[in-house]
């Protein structure tokens, strides 16, 4: 079946690319300045003491020795333990990885209606003034960087109308709910980014839907315009809709750095960074890793959902 | 925008290249998007190459006397907490960025055009390993990449120009790779095969000649980009570096007194770094590149 | 004037070396606070204590939460190798020194009751404090003590404490004499030592003798606070110690967040989720004025030293080191950058907080002219172009632009290198670090209780952070001179000399000694820190509204 064999060729990209990548990363940290042992204990640490940790943790064996060392445990699953957190990598990636999708979850969760719903009305009423507004208000909130946005965002409702809590970590013990409230300050600067680009999207698709030949056929065929609109026009111009929405889940999930930053929230973009800073070999692997096969997966998903919903596009998935 | 609107049946006619059209269409009657767009570039390029001869003030020059005053008649812009006056400053500021964004985007596009057109040329196995090691470099973590790049050779715009062009290579390449193979199939692809021109040359001087509306979209989107991811860059520490008067730098050192009401720092600085990206995206729009585009 | 009798009272109290100090004191050379700090290095501190020091401590209310903002451990939290601010605010709740060096009222025994030097000052022995116990129930004998010491001195221990060790205290030096004492020798004389002991090296806490390296785990120390729980990256809590052998802590509660960014500090606090936060120049900026809030300032020795490489053009002439030295106007600097929180340096690691100092070496001040004058001599009468490599830390990269605009005063044109602090100090080894490198670089010291530390490493020719690559046999026996002077005159006899010396040859600019603070909200008092960034909050009471 088709499906399958696109299935199984996604899964080899996947696992290829991901070798690649754990490659990429122990490589490229071989050409950082100093040593784990050097960033760990300071500038002002005594050099016997850096080189005896250096050689307590491995890190004066030969690169590949090293990275030999790393890659048998990893096809087990085994990640290794965090140079600077002296603990198991896996429970702080796994943390991280948490948080980082309940953002991206929060986030989903206003960009959608407001982006789709926004493309739609856009598309449907195009040309007329509500279309030029929706497009013009995506352009601008679109435009605006993520630290600009979410700095004004911070002092408006997080400091002077006192709102939302301004950082996006709810205390320990805290509800389901009050997690989500924590994280919407921090998943709006990233709804007014991409609001606008997926209601773009939407609305170039249902306009190209509305003048297709199957609306028009449907529209002789004497079918009701509200049922025109969810059954013909919405279904094909979703699609591409939908692809990108899943590429910018990717993005998403790892790089959110400034707003992690700024809200405090300890994602995968701020592990990640942290541990190239730190020099921690085994964290950084394993974060880059779960980045790389996230980005790979959504990118995936959103092929795939274009060769299944949209036969069109199926010849040009599975080259 | 308007023209999506006014003519989608044409677009149909001329299938997986809509930009052709809509550039073609864009210049008999310049869309005024555009023009507002290249006037505010002007504006900023003008800024960049002589700005020190029409600042009000030096601005490098602190004055410890005068730290963070208000906006006034002396200084319109206010002082940033050195005593530096900011409208000076912004308008030196647009330098480096105006230098490195251009700078770092003509590099991504031109190794990620090359790139794209050999991949998408050759195919078959060249083909199959350069799109693996494609999407090897478009899983990196951009983030890791800049870190790993400016610890390693430590920050400068020469390190900002590669950083962000070995990002955007990849994503280039893709969209020339896409490019090229439905170019490569057209007759007179095949003719100049049969004529006995080399490989380099029907890239180069018969295929590329055609691409080029996708890759002047290309330059346009990514500038855009480029100007963004600078200006984080910057504001994170990792890009642009002090002493430069750069709007990404001044935003990082003000946001902590924006809460004690001193507000003057950030938000001109942010609305210059908003103003540049919307020129770009004004241009881009104009032309149509919008709708290609993908982050 | 104290009267006749109270100085007659005071010379009883020790022998000579004591007796010099209470003669200076009399004469007026000493600050009554200067001989209180200094009877507390002899180990007299029964007298300190009833001077009153150790704090007033008023009538406050117990109970209450205090909030507290840091920054990111770098790693994991373990005493023997921490070295970033943000763990010594975190051990600060738990762990205990055998002495406290209170920036205001100096060294405050803690875990060791006294303490006193033989004849030569190379065997110092300590009492210890009778009665503590860990929070793991188990009492502290002299076993943990010495335990404690051979750790951080033990390179295999991945101790980040060897290099302030170096040459004063060895493997073997930490000897056990009874449950209740421990002796050291050290490796040679050291009229300071009480220093090296106390929480001027901060990875001197004391910890259980089979301690393993696994901190995180329990917090495990002697201090008023215990663990209640810990999140790593996140942040930690700790509850009142209700066994502490001293006063019991006012809080019930210590709640520790960390941050990634120093401004997500400042916005928490204005938002009335934090009380204490740390403070940058650009923090205080944002609160400046602010009834709410409050900044508490102690002041340090930590400085940002201008190494200027001796051997290398153009610094290999002195005249050339002096001239640039002359363009900075370090009252501007104290004023403008560090907004009057600092104190003017004259090029001398010997801080006027050092009791050693010597007042009367006259202060370097600007002076184009002399510097322009200078220059001409030395064959670069029209300037020279220099770059200024530092890292992108604190206040450094403005201070950088500082000096960037003085030195164009006398022609020098200053090209700035700003490196991310990684970077900057690479290898930390000489040939592979900017900061060791550089032929001219801004490097920040942190707070010390003595300038012995930035004189033997920074300026000494086998010096390991001499970054101005400064060889002068006069300036090592000076040096060699000023340890063994076992008196405070003596000491500031050949610190005088230091200073002159260390003016005409100009290695490093250092134009101020910063204050250390800290931003409270003005709903509580009193918190208390040291200069290198323990957090003491066991006093801290809340303000009713």
């Amino acid at each position: 079946m088709l499906t399958g064999r696109i299935l199984s060729a996604r899964v080899g990209t996947l696992v290829l690319t991901l070798w690649l990548v754990s490659i990429l990363v122990f490589f490229a940290g071989q050409v950082l300045p100093g040593d784990v042992g050097r960033v760990m204990l300071g500038p002002f640490a005594d050099a016997q003491a850096v080189a005896e940790l250096n050689k307590r943790l491995g890190a004066d064996q030969p690169v590949l020795v090293q990275y030999w060392l790393w890659f048998s445990k990893a096809v087990t699953g085994d990640f290794g333990t965090s140079l600077s957190m002296r603990a198991p990598v896996a429970p702080f990636v796994l943390e991280s990885l948490k948080r980082s999708a309940a953002l991206a979850g929060i986030i989903l969760i206003f960009l959608i209606p407001l982006g789709v719903g926004g493309g739609v009305i856009a598309g449907l009423n195009a040309g007329r003034i509500i279309d030029r507004l929706i497009v013009m208000a995506g352009v601008s909130f679109g435009i605006v960087p993520d630290f600009v946005s979410g700095l004004m965002l911070l002092i408006v409702f997080g400091l002077w109308l006192n709102w939302f809590p301004i950082s996006g970590v709810a205390p320990d013990g805290a509800g389901f709910w009050t997690h989500g409230y924590y994280l919407i300050l921090p998943a709006l600067p990233l709804v007014l980014n991409l609001a606008g680009y997926i209601a773009r999207m939407t609305r170039a698709g249902v306009i190209e839907a509305m003048a297709a030949d199957y609306t028009r056929t449907a529209v002789l065929k004497g079918l009701e315009p509200g049922e025109i609109i969810l059954r013909h026009v919405l279904r094909n111009a979703l699609t591409p809709t939908i692809a990108v929405l899943a590429t910018q889940t990717g993005y998403m999930l790892g790089g959110l750095v400034v707003i992690e930053a700024l809200f405090g929230i300890q994602g995968l973009g701020n592990l990640v960074l942290n541990a190239a800073k730190a020099r921690d070999f085994p964290m950084l692997e394993a974060g880059v890793l779960v980045m790389a096969a996230i980005f790979v997966l959504s990118a995936a998903v959103g092929d795939l959902v274009l060769a299944l919903l949209d036969p069109r596009q199926r010849r040009r998935t599975s080259s | 925008m308007t023209d999506l609107t006014e003519s989608p049946a044409p677009r149909r006619a001329v299938a997986g290249f809509p930009a052709v059209r809509r550039i073609r269409g864009a210049f008999p009657g310049l869309p005024p998007s555009v023009v507002i767009g290249t006037l505010l570039l002007l504006f900023w390029v003008v800024c960049a190459v002589s700005g020190n001869l029409f600042v009000p003030y030096d601005p490098y020059a602190e004055d410890f006397l005068a730290t963070l005053t208000p906006p006034d008649a002396l200084h319109w812009f206010g002082t940033d907490q050195l005593g530096r006056d900011v409208l000076s400053r912004i308008i030196v500021g647009s330098r480096d960025i105006l230098l490195v964004a251009p700078l770092a985007t003509l590099a991504g596009v031109a190794a990620g055009s090359i790139i794209g057109l050999v991949l998408g040329y050759f195919g078959g196995l060249t083909d199959a390993i350069g799109a693996r090691l494609l999407d090897t470099l478009m899983a990196f973590p951009f983030i890791v990449l800049v870190t790993m790049t400016l610890v390693a050779i430590g920050p400068s715009n020469l390190t900002v120009i590669l950083v962000i062009g070995i990002a955007y290579a990849p994503l280039v390449a893709r969209t020339v790779r896409a490019a090229v193979r439905e170019q490569k199939e057209r007759d007179y692809v095949s003719a100049a095969r049969l004529g006995g021109e080399g490989p380099l040359a029907i890239m180069f001087l018969e295929i590329l000649p055609n691409i080029r509306e996708t890759i002047l979209i290309e330059l346009v989107t990514r500038l855009g980009y480029a100007f963004f991811s600078i200006a984080t860059l910057s504001f994170l520490g990792l890009g642009i570096q002090p002493p430069s008067a750069d709007w990404g730098l001044a935003v990082a050192d003000g946001y902590g007194f924006l809460t004690g009401g001193k507000w003057w720092v950030v938000v001109f600085n942010s609305a210059a770094i908003v103003s540049l990206v919307m020129a770009t995206n004004l241009i881009a729009q104009g032309i149509g590149a919008f709708e290609n585009s993908d982050a | 004037m104290t009267k006749r009798r109270d100085i007659d009272a005071l010379r009883n109290l020790s022998g000579d070396v004591w007796n010099v100090a209470v003669d200076e004191y009399q004469g007026g050379f000493l600050k009554r606070r200067d001989l209180l700090k200094y009877a507390a290095l002899l180990g007299l501190t029964g007298f300190a204590a009833s001077q009153g020091l150790g704090g007033a401590r008023a009538a406050a209310a117990a109970g209450g939460t205090v909030r507290v903002g840091l920054g990111q451990p770098t790693k994991a939290i373990d005493p023997v190798s921490l070295t970033d601010p943000a763990s010594i605010g975190v051990i600060s709740q738990v762990g205990e020194y055998l002495i406290l060096d209170d920036p205001k009222d100096g060294l405050q025994p803690k875990l060791a009751l006294s303490w006193e030097a033989d004849e030569t000052a190379s065997r110092w022995t300590f009492k210890l404090r009778p009665g503590v116990k860990f929070h793991n129930g188990r009492a502290v004998t002299g076993r943990d003590v010495v335990a404690s010491f051979e750790r951080l001195v033990d390179p295999a221990s991945g101790s980040s404490a060897l290099s302030a060790y170096k040459g004063i205290l060895s493997k073997g030096g930490a000897k056990l004499v009874d449950d209740e004492t421990v002796a050291f020798d050290l490796d040679g004389p050291n009229s300071n030592f009480p220093f090296y002991v106390s929480s001027d090296v901060y990875n001197a806490v004391i910890l259980p003798a089979d301690y393993a390296g696994d901190f995180e785990k329990n917090f495990n120390g002697t201090g008023p606070f215990k663990l209640e729980s810990f999140r790593p990256k996140q942040g930690a809590s700790f509850v009142r110690n209700e066994d502490y052998w001293g006063d019991k802590a006012l809080p019930d509660r210590v709640e520790i967040k960390f941050f990634d960014d120093e401004q997500a500090q400042v916005l928490a606090l204005q938002a009335g989720q934090l009380d204490v936060i740390p403070s940058t120049t650009r923090l205080e900026l944002a609160i400046e004025g602010n009834p709410n809030f409050k900044l508490l300032s102690v002041q340090a020795s930590s400085h940002d030293q201008v190494h200027l490489r001796t051997d290398q053009a153009p610094f290999t002439d002195k005249r050339i080191r002096r001239a640039l030295a002359l363009t900075i106007d370090r009252e501007a600097v104290v004023k403008g950058l560090l907004k009057g929180r600092a104190i003017v340096g004259n090029d001398t690691p010997f801080a006027p907080i050092f009791p050693s100092a010597d007042p009367s070496v006259p202060q370097r001040k600007q002076d184009i002219a002399e510097a322009k004058r200078l220059l001409g001599e030395a064959g670069v009468p029209n300037g020279f172009e220099v770059t200024l490599t530092t890292e992108r830390a604190y206040d450094i990269p403005d201070y950088a632009v500082i000096i960037q605009n003085f030195a164009r005063k006398a022609g020098i044109d200053v090209k700035l290198n700003v490196l991310p602090q990684d970077a900057y100090y690479g290898s930390a080894t000489f040939g592979s670090s900017p900061w060791l490198d550089s032929v001219l670089g801004i490097t920040d010291y942190g707070h010390r209780g003595t300038p012995d530390i930035f004189l033997n490493a920074t300026l000494k020719s086998s010096g390991a952070w001499n970054a101005a690559h400064f060889s002068n046999p006069a300036y090592d026996a000076l040096l060699l001179d000023y340890s063994k002077a076992r008196d405070l005159q003596a000491q500031r006899l050949v610190a005088g000399k230091i200073q002159t010396l260390l003016l005409d040859e100009t290695p490093a600019i250092i134009s101020y000694f910063s204050q250390y603070s800290r931003i409270v909200s003005s709903k509580v008092e009193g918190v208390r820190f040291t200069a290198i960034s323990h957090l003491l909050l066991d006093r801290v009471s809340f303000v009713q509204a």
